[in-house]
């Protein structure tokens, strides 16, 4: 009950706001602007996922937007010489390379996962500017587009490959024996050690996963914008992170998941789709998502002391 | 006697080398230090072509560039250009990214001697010998009529706004405005800021086209902007419904006017700009009087005229420092 109290609490939150918007701005309701809103949630949540699982290992990757950027970049370079494939499997390897960096850097090197992301985010994004020597790369072949503005079965496909990448990682993070040691590192990890499990492992795949997750994240965006340029993951590092948070995932590591990742997306663009309807300058939906992050942290903060003194 | 020949030989020595000094005079340079606003939007790649060639034609000017790694960061541009004023370069060709924020800046050049040229974006104080650019207000003037004289002068309007406290963005939103006061028939039904980034834009647009179901003309402070509105127009099949309009006919936008995509834009020249600016800067080194500004004609891009600009930045081709200062309209002293 404890660990989808958070969810479903969100689950209600979702449901209520939905309704809120639905008698402000009747629009809302409709089925164009349903379809928009699950399309900006799953976008939202594919850049949030590689995130959500290097804070449950207790650690974070503040570099997923420039890795996102970089495999970015080697990707639309690559469409651009017609080889559909190669292009997909480079992408996915830079940013497994990036992630596999990080992840070395945290545990061999043992630099704070802070740290050590943070020097990664300023490196991939370097190594963007340099490769694509801040040119713009544009127009991309129709059966790329598919991943962004294609349509399954009448659904779009970003839509779906969230939903199969909340499956897996789900799968992942509950019924395989890595979940449980990403939980445990998370939770404790000296016990963690003590315990045998194999922590430097653990960590490495944690943030190769990351890297991974960011490039395939990366190749929806770029099909999306038909477009590749050096500065498309600046934007992104704020609102995954505040996916995660409002999402009620515990900064500190081991708890929460990825369920909690895909409340926060939805929640967080329900909001904005609802401030952009209602018609909200810019800067007072930064002041309204912050207030939601702050809020939502206050919340898990609250419930969790109260369970602990009864 | 010996310590005499050796004295006298010392003084011999000495003097033969100080005559000898103007031999060893290294052969002057320039060191001119280039600034950006960001290395990500095309349009200032273009300026940074064109002040290498004017640098190349000289052979005594040393040209570095310096920008944020943060696209249109105002700390990151600040710390960089202290960092510039400590190298004490011969000049400094300048663009704020905030017109007002970085103004402390440019009066701590003028403090250091340094002479200053400015290009594209000006700042709201601080003094500077040259100032090339675009008219920013006139920009948006001609965009926002380009398009709404499109549209028979009367429908509903979207517009990107630039980035919040911009120069280039603010003049140009006033150039709009300007423009939307004329046509009475026009409704502005948004206007709300892309940030100059092309993936907001498209978040934004993506946002409006929910809100508003009939729209007739959406205009872009950039062509960066523009595209990220056009993608996202396009994507909910409403292309024939809205024409979009952006400003500065940058590569990617001739392309998406020449398919009849991007409806027009406005061509800035970046490449004269940069080349304009920096041959000031050289030829004021050299002692030459240069002119205090000199302002660029906008010249709207569409499908008639996009292909006769459908080069790259390298290749197009742009008026000489003469030719430029015959337009006496455009140029004052």
């Amino acid at each position: 009950m404890n660990r989808y109290a958070p969810i479903i609490m969100r689950l209600g939150i979702v449901l209520g706001i939905g309704v809120f918007l639905t008698i402000v701005r009747p629009e809302f309701l409709t089925m164009n602007n349903l379809i928009n809103v699950a399309r900006q949630s799953s976008l939202l949540f594919l850049v949030s996922v590689g995130l959500t699982i290097t804070i449950l290992g207790a650690g974070i990757d503040l570099s997923f937007g420039s890795v996102l950027t970089l495999s970015a970049c080697i990707l639309g370079t690559l469409l651009k010489t017609d080889s559909f494939f190669l292009a997909i499997l480079a992408g996915l390897a830079v940013g497994a390379c990036c992630g596999f960096v990080n992840g070395a850097l945290v545990a061999f090197i043992g630099l704070p996962p802070f740290m050590a992301t943070y020097g990664m985010l300023w490196i991939a994004q370097g190594l963007a500017i340099m490769f694509t020597k801040s040119e713009i790369i544009y127009g991309f072949p129709d059966n790329f587009r598919i991943f962004g503005v294609g349509y399954l079965i009448g659904i779009p496909v970003p839509i779906i490959i969230a939903i199969i990448l909340f499956g897996v990682l789900y799968f992942m993070l509950i019924h395989t024996v890595l979940g449980r040691h990403i939980y445990s590192v998370g939770a404790n990890l000296q016990v963690a050690r003590l315990s045998g499990i194999p922590v430097k492992r653990t960590q490495i795949i944690t943030y190769t996963l990351s890297g991974f997750l960011s490039a395939c994240a990366g190749i929806v965006y770029v099909s999306r914008m038909n477009a590749v340029e050096p500065a498309i993951g600046d934007s992104l590092l704020l609102p995954a992170l505040g996916a995660v948070a409002i999402g009620g995932v515990s900064l500190f590591g081991g708890e929460g998941g990825i369920g909690n990742t895909f409340m926060g997306a939805i929640i967080m663009s329900f909001v904005i789709n609802g401030m952009n309807l209602i018609g909200m300058t810019s800067n007072w939906q930064s002041f309204t998502i912050g207030a939601m992050v702050v809020f939502s942290v206050l919340i898990d903060q609250l419930r969790a002391e109260k369970f602990q003194t009864l | 006697m010996r310590s005499k020949t050796i004295f006298i030989s010392m003084i011999i020595l000495v003097t033969a080398f100080c005559l000898s000094a103007p031999g060893f005079a290294v052969e002057k340079t320039y060191n001119i230090v280039y600034t950006m606003k960001n290395l990500t939007n095309p349009a200032w790649l273009g300026t940074w072509i064109g002040a290498q060639k004017a640098a190349a034609e000289y052979k005594m000017v040393n040209l570095t560039r310096v920008a944020p790694a943060k696209p249109d960061n105002i700390a990151e541009q600040t710390s960089l250009m202290e960092d510039v004023i400590l190298k004490r370069p011969d000049a400094i060709v300048f663009i704020p990214v905030d017109a007002v924020a970085l103004v402390p800046i440019v009066e701590k050049m003028n403090k250091a001697g340094i002479p200053v040229f400015v290009y594209s974006n000006e700042p709201a104080g601080g003094k500077y010998l040259f100032f090339i650019g675009n008219d920013d207000p006139a920009l948006g003037y001609a965009a926002a009529k380009y398009g709404i004289e499109a549209i028979g002068g009367k429908g509903k309007m979207i517009i990107i706004e630039g980035t919040p406290g911009s120069s280039t963005g603010q003049g140009r939103q006033k150039g709009f405005l300007k423009a939307v006061k004329e046509y009475p028939g026009i409704e502005v039904l948004a206007s709300q800021t892309g940030n100059f980034n092309r993936l907001k834009s498209m978040q934004v647009m993506e946002n409006l086209l929910q809100r508003f179901p009939k729209i007739d003309l959406v205009v872009g402070a950039n062509d960066e902007e523009a595209m990220g509105a056009l993608e996202a127009v396009d994507q909910a099949g409403r292309l024939k419904e809205i024409k979009v309009v952006g400003i500065d006919a940058s590569p990617d936008a001739i392309k998406a006017i020449l398919k009849g995509r991007l409806f027009g834009s406005i061509r800035v020249d970046p490449p004269l700009a940069g080349y304009m600016v920096v041959k000031a800067a050289i030829k004021h080194l050299q002692g030459e009087k240069v002119p205090k500004r000199v302002l660029v004609p906008p010249v709207i891009v569409n499908k008639e005229n996009a292909s006769r600009y459908d080069v790259s930045y390298e290749k197009a081709p742009f008026p000489s420092w003469d030719e430029v200062l015959k337009q006496k309209d455009f140029v004052t002293w």
